[in-house]
């Protein structure tokens, strides 16, 4: 084993990925964004708990990668097809890994990871009664507000378990919803080209997302506003492209991870309760890179 | 002056009485006052979280006092205060600027 693969967790890129995909401010999909739009001047803000954890290591070292976040989205309605969205993570990784001295743990400790801008126009709008369509691309930028040189008592850590990457990442894409009284589809395909930052660049990534949502109570609907309960079903997949440090790619990182997301909303007029569990159901990735197990979902959003 | 004393003392007791009994000072029963009401249509109008920026919007214009939405019929019911109309132009931009479409709305009678 190398040296660089004994301190680098290797692509894990379905675990932080997951990290980043909880953009979405509106009622719908757990994982991503929505097109549902956001009245002009109100905010809507959401905050997303995450746990993930990474393994399936088969090299000596055993490494293990555990990480846990809180996502901060705040989206505000600039005009009735605009609305802007700021997202801040807060982040907790730790690594811990078999060496010659025993089974060791590096961590970065909490901090504020890397600042999302985006802003989403909404395209195309169809509302018919008791339907809605819209097409909404976004685009924005995440901004290299985190810590990137944290070090532990093994030196500096590696760049994947930093809470900022220090570079500048342009994110696009589009999402699209299908809304009616009953049910919920909501699509979204992103990508993230990421930039270098002293010499490492991460993989870029691409992501292709899918979401489902039931209304299972009330069955029947009555008068008035109700509050409804969803069962969620969401994919998520994910390829990043291989990490390169000093322009060479790192061959134990990168790759492509399917995951399955079932979940639950209880959505009122004001706040959304959520929950969901993303299982990797298929992952094919570049050599020792870690394998996703799970990443776990709970979080809530209000309307103010 | 004694029956100036007199009704101060009546006003008092309907005070601590917590206002159950009359007062001699008011000359006739207050009449409620009609207020009237609007029934607003909206299109794509599909989940109880949408529907905050709609209230909230409405809610806004001059001369609402309430506004109630029924999601299965896709209305919003506005109760305006006494006197108040609901213009159709407001109307519209109101429901937009939630980022939905307006069918069309009617007046719904009064309600006292």
């Amino acid at each position: 084993m190398t040296g660089k693969r004994v301190s680098a967790p290797g692509a894990a890129a379905f675990a932080l990925c997951a990290l980043s995909l909880a953009t979405g401010a509106q009622a719908a999909p757990i994982t991503f964004n929505t097109a549902l739009p956001v009245a002009v001047g109100r905010f809507i803000f959401r905050e997303q708990f995450l746990r993930m954890e990474a393994g399936g290591d088969p090299t000596p070292a055993r490494r293990s990668l555990r990480a846990s976040a809180a996502v901060s989205v705040l989206a505000w309605g600039a005009t009735p097809d605009l609305a802007l969205f700021g997202i801040l993570p807060y982040l907790d990784k730790r690594l811990e890994l078999d060496t010659g001295a025993g089974r060791v743990a590096r961590s970065s400790g909490g901090g504020f990871g890397d600042f999302t801008l985006l802003g989403r126009y909404t395209a195309y709008r169809y509302d018919g009664a008791g339907v809605n369509f819209r097409v909404a691309p976004f685009a924005g930028v995440q901004m290299p507000s985190g810590d990137d040189a944290r070090r532990d008592g093994m030196g500096a850590l590696p760049r994947p378990l930093q809470p900022g990457t220090g570079a500048w990442d342009p994110v696009v894409g589009v999402a699209s919803t299908y809304q009616t009284l009953r049910y919920e589809l909501d699509g979204q395909f992103r990508y993230q080209a990421n930039t270098a930052a002293d010499g490492f660049r991460f993989g870029d990534v691409a992501e292709l997302d899918g979401s489902v949502q039931y209304r299972l109570w009330p069955w029947h609907l009555g008068a008035g506003l109700p509050a409804f309960v969803y069962g969620v079903l969401e994919f998520n997949l994910v390829h990043q492209a291989r990490n390169e440090a000093g322009g060479v790619p790192d061959p134990d990182s990168g790759g492509t991870t399917l995951a399955l997301a079932p979940g639950l909303q209880y959505v009122t007029r004001k706040w959304i309760l959520e929950a969901a569990v993303q299982v990797p159901v298929a992952q094919n990735l570049n050599g020792t890179a870690l394998r996703g197990d799970y990443t776990v979902r709970a979080g809530f959003r209000v309307n103010f | 002056m004694n029956r100036l004393r007199s009704a101060f003392a009546t006003v008092l007791l309907a005070g601590l009485a917590g206002g159950a009994v009359t007062t001699p000072l008011s000359a006739a029963p207050a009449t409620p006052v009609p207020l009237p009401l609007y029934r607003v249509h909206v299109e794509g109008l599909a989940c109880p979280f949408c529907a905050y920026g709609i209230e909230k919007k409405l809610s806004r214009l001059p001369g609402v006092r309430k506004v109630h939405t029924d999601l299965r019929s896709e209305t919003v019911t506005v109760t305006m205060k006494p006197g108040a109309t609901l213009k159709a132009g407001e109307v519209r931009k109101a429901v937009r600027a939630a980022g939905f479409t307006l069918k069309g709305f009617e007046p719904a009678g009064t309600k006292r």
